[in-house]
Parts: C-alpha cells; sequence; structure tokens
C-alpha cells in the first residue's frame, strides 16, 4: 500500500443522495429549533443511529425525557465523536429540532457535552439556528 | 433553471478541456497504476468540514445529476406520481417510509453512489466492494460467466462479472430484486447493470454507470459516480440493531419511536 497525500475530510459531501443515511429528516421541524439542558438518562452508541436520552424542561417548564436521534457512530466518529463521550447522569446541553407531531423526540443540532465542548451532528442532519449558549437565533443561520 | 444550466455547462466543459493535460499528467505520474482500484473511498467531491462547501479539483469537474430514466410512455406517468407522493409527503413535514425506515439496504446500483465510505479490494479472481453503510458487500468475479436471467437468483446486489478493457474495469450485473429501485425506477428481470470503472488518477476514479432494462427503458440510462481516496481510513462496522423508526400502519409515513431502549 502505498503513502497518498492526506486529505482533511471529516464528513459526508451533500447532495440530494447523500442528505440522509437512514430516513428523511422531513418528520423533525428545523425552521423552530429549541434548546434543552438537563441530564442524561441513556446514550445508545450503536446503528442506524445514536440517541440521547435527556431529562430536560421545555420553555413551558414542564419536565420530560427527549429522545434525541443522532447521525450514526460512522458519521459521527468521521466528526469528532467518540463512542464513550457522554454517559449517563452527564449534565449536556442540545440544540435540536422537535418531532412536528409535539412528541418529545427530536434530531440534534448540536450538543454541548459535560466537558464544555461543542459537537455537531454531521453535515447531513444540517446546523443550529440557535445559540447553545442563550438558546437566541444566530444572525445568518442557515435551517 | 435552464437559463443558469447552459452557461454552467459551457463553463464545465471550458474546464475540462483546460485541465485535461493535468489528468492525463497525474495518470501518468510515477508509481500510479490504473488498475488499482483498492482502498477506501467516498463520493466526490466532499466537504472538507461538517455541512461545508464540497471542494471541487480544477482538473476533476463534478459528474453530472443522474438524469431521469428514459422510461417508456406507458411508464412515465406511474413513475411521475411516485416521485411526486414521496416528494410532496417530505415537503409536508410527513416523509414516507422507504426500504430504509426498516433497515434494508441500498442494493445495485444505489450501493455505488457512495453514501457512506466504501472499500474495494482486488484479488487475482475477484474484486470485492464493501459499503459502510448497512455492511453491504458485493463480489465481482472475473473469469467467470453471468447466470441466463431465468436462472439469476433475484438479489439486493445481484451477479456480477467483471473483465479487463485496457485499463477499465468493465462489470456486468443481473438479478437484482424487482422492488429494489434506484430513484424509484421499476425494472424487470431483463435489468443489465454495466459499470465502465476507470482510474482518473492515483486518488480519484470514475464509474460510468448505464441501465438497459427493454422491458420498461426506451434506451440506456447513463450517469457518471466519481469517488475520491480517504486515505488510512478503517471502515465502521454498520449493524443496524436499534432502529426507533417505523412505517406507520395507517399512513404509512416514517415514524419514530419515543422512549429508552429497554
Amino acid at each position: 500500500m502505498k503513502l497518498r497525500p492526506l486529505f482533511a475530510t471529516l464528513c459526508l459531501a451533500l447532495s440530494a443522495g447523500l442528505a440522509f443515511a437512514h430516513h428523511s429528516f422531513a418528520m423533525f421541524d428545523s425552521d423552530h429549533q429549541i434548546l434543552l439542558s438537563g441530564k442524561v438518562t441513556q446514550f445508545t452508541w450503536q446503528n442506524p443511529h445514536v440517541y440521547i436520552h435527556l431529562e430536560a424542561k421545555d420553555a413551558k417548564g414542564k419536565t420530560s425525557v427527549w429522545t434525541i436521534e443522532c447521525a450514526n457512530p460512522g458519521i459521527l466518529n468521521r466528526t469528532g465523536w467518540k463512542f464513550n463521550m457522554i454517559k449517563k447522569d452527564d449534565r449536556i446541553t442540545a440544540v435540536v429540532a422537535p418531532l412536528r407531531t409535539g412528541e418529545s423526540g427530536a434530531l440534534l443540532k448540536q450538543v454541548k457535552i459535560a466537558d464544555g465542548r461543542i459537537f455537531g451532528n454531521g453535515g447531513p442532519a444540517g446546523p443550529p439556528s440557535i445559540s447553545i449558549e442563550d438558546g437566541k437565533p444566530l444572525a445568518g443561520a442557515k435551517k | 433553471m435552464k437559463r443558469v444550466a447552459l452557461p454552467l455547462l459551457g463553463a464545465a466543459l471550458l474546464v475540462i478541456g483546460a485541465c485535461a493535460p493535468d489528468a492525463q499528467k497525474a495518470a501518468s505520474a510515477p508509481g500510479f497504476d490504473p488498475k488499482d482500484f483498492s482502498g477506501t473511498w467516498d463520493r466526490y467531491p466532499l466537504a472538507a468540514q461538517p455541512g461545508g462547501e464540497p471542494v471541487v479539483l480544477p482538473s476533476i469537474p463534478v459528474a453530472a445529476r443522474v438524469p431521469d430514466p428514459p422510461l417508456k410512455p406507458e411508464h412515465v406517468e406511474a413513475w411521475k406520481a411516485e416521485r411526486k407522493k414521496f416528494a410532496d409527503a417530505t415537503a409536508a413535514g410527513a416523509p414516507i417510509a422507504t426500504g430504509y425506515t426498516h433497515c434494508q439496504p441500498d442494493g445495485m446500483p444505489a450501493m455505488m453512489m457512495g453514501m457512506f465510505p466504501m472499500e474495494v479490494l482486488q484479488t487475482k479472481r475477484q474484486t470485492t466492494i464493501i459499503q459502510e453503510a448497512y455492511n453491504q458487500v458485493r463480489r465481482i468475479y472475473l473469469d467467470d460467466t453471468l447466470p441466463a436471467v431465468e436462472d439469476a437468483e433475484p438479489g439486493f446486489w445481484g451477479h456480477s462479472v467483471g473483465k479487463w478493457e485496457g485499463n477499465d474495469f468493465v462489470v456486468e450485473t443481473v438479478g437484482i430484486k424487482d422492488y429494489v429501485k434506484y430513484n424509484n425506477t421499476p425494472h424487470s428481470d431483463q435489468m443489465r447493470i454495466h459499470e465502465r470503472m476507470r482510474m482518473i488518477d492515483a486518488d480519484h476514479f470514475e464509474n460510468e454507470v448505464t441501465i438497459e432494462d427493454p422491458v420498461y427503458l426506451t434506451g440506456p440510462w447513463q450517469w457518471k459516480w466519481i469517488y475520491q481516496r480517504r486515505p488510512n481510513y478503517k471502515m465502521y462496522e454498520y449493524v443496524c440493531e436499534d432502529n426507533r423508526e417505523f412505517a406507520d400502519p395507517v399512513t404509512g409515513e416514517a415514524r419514530m419511536r419515543i422512549g429508552e431502549k429497554k
């Protein structure tokens, strides 16, 4: 095997055929992203998706356990995640796009883990449109 | 759209013409083996960072978008209606469940679009292509003959035979299950998938795909996919062990199951 020049490539290309790996993200409302802050009750690192279960209050002060869908382990590894960087009982903050059905499920856009580091959810999931620090709209954010 | 497309096409052709000598130079670089496809690959062009713009090399123009299939007139309306149904449902925020919802792999030819990284392994009598998504594996046998259509047991990846024509690796595939579709396109058991894989330079190769199906198509359906090397990459496993998605039994929508894994 010859040595090849190393490309600085971390994520999947965006095109129609590569927009999602397992299913369409249209079930999530990326136009109305919310900030969730709370305690991890379960973290599963499996295919076809990694899931964070987060006990958090919503804007109305109601506490629920949110099922937060992340990309798959392959995409997340290529984005810089590590399989054990989130653990049960960690306190984390997440920007998410909630399910349109109103259920306490969501697609992750960005997460701030217990040690303060911030990670995206890979290219196909799309970027956050609100700040993970204060929930305010980000200037020029793409949805 | 058309007003924009024509100047873009012109510009692309200029780029191709201007850069062709560079590509030839790269292809003749010392140590370059035009028959060596081995390694791990991504679909070209790749973004430099998640969500970023794809990085396009001047010497390798982006392949044209996959055209609509040249369906026979009697199949066009049904195909358009199917596409519209999916597009409308997605636009309405209620996407229809697909094979992915049930963790079914792409199969051929969709597997070769390179949704996730893929690995090519070459031995004297077999080329094996592994797609990371869904652990898909296709085996292309050299020095072999394709089964007759009536003897080709249908599968997701079918039966593939490859041969060398100069530096082109030419592959023919038959025996794809009728519900394994690309771009919602119907096909019969007569469908044949032809691929012509060619190294562009040491770090890029292209795959010219041609679909023929005398039952559904008026002529060949052709496009090209290009791949770029992902050096030193080790493929991840992909076992669909925790599928939270399901098809709503009433509406057919893709839904997500809420709640912790038991």
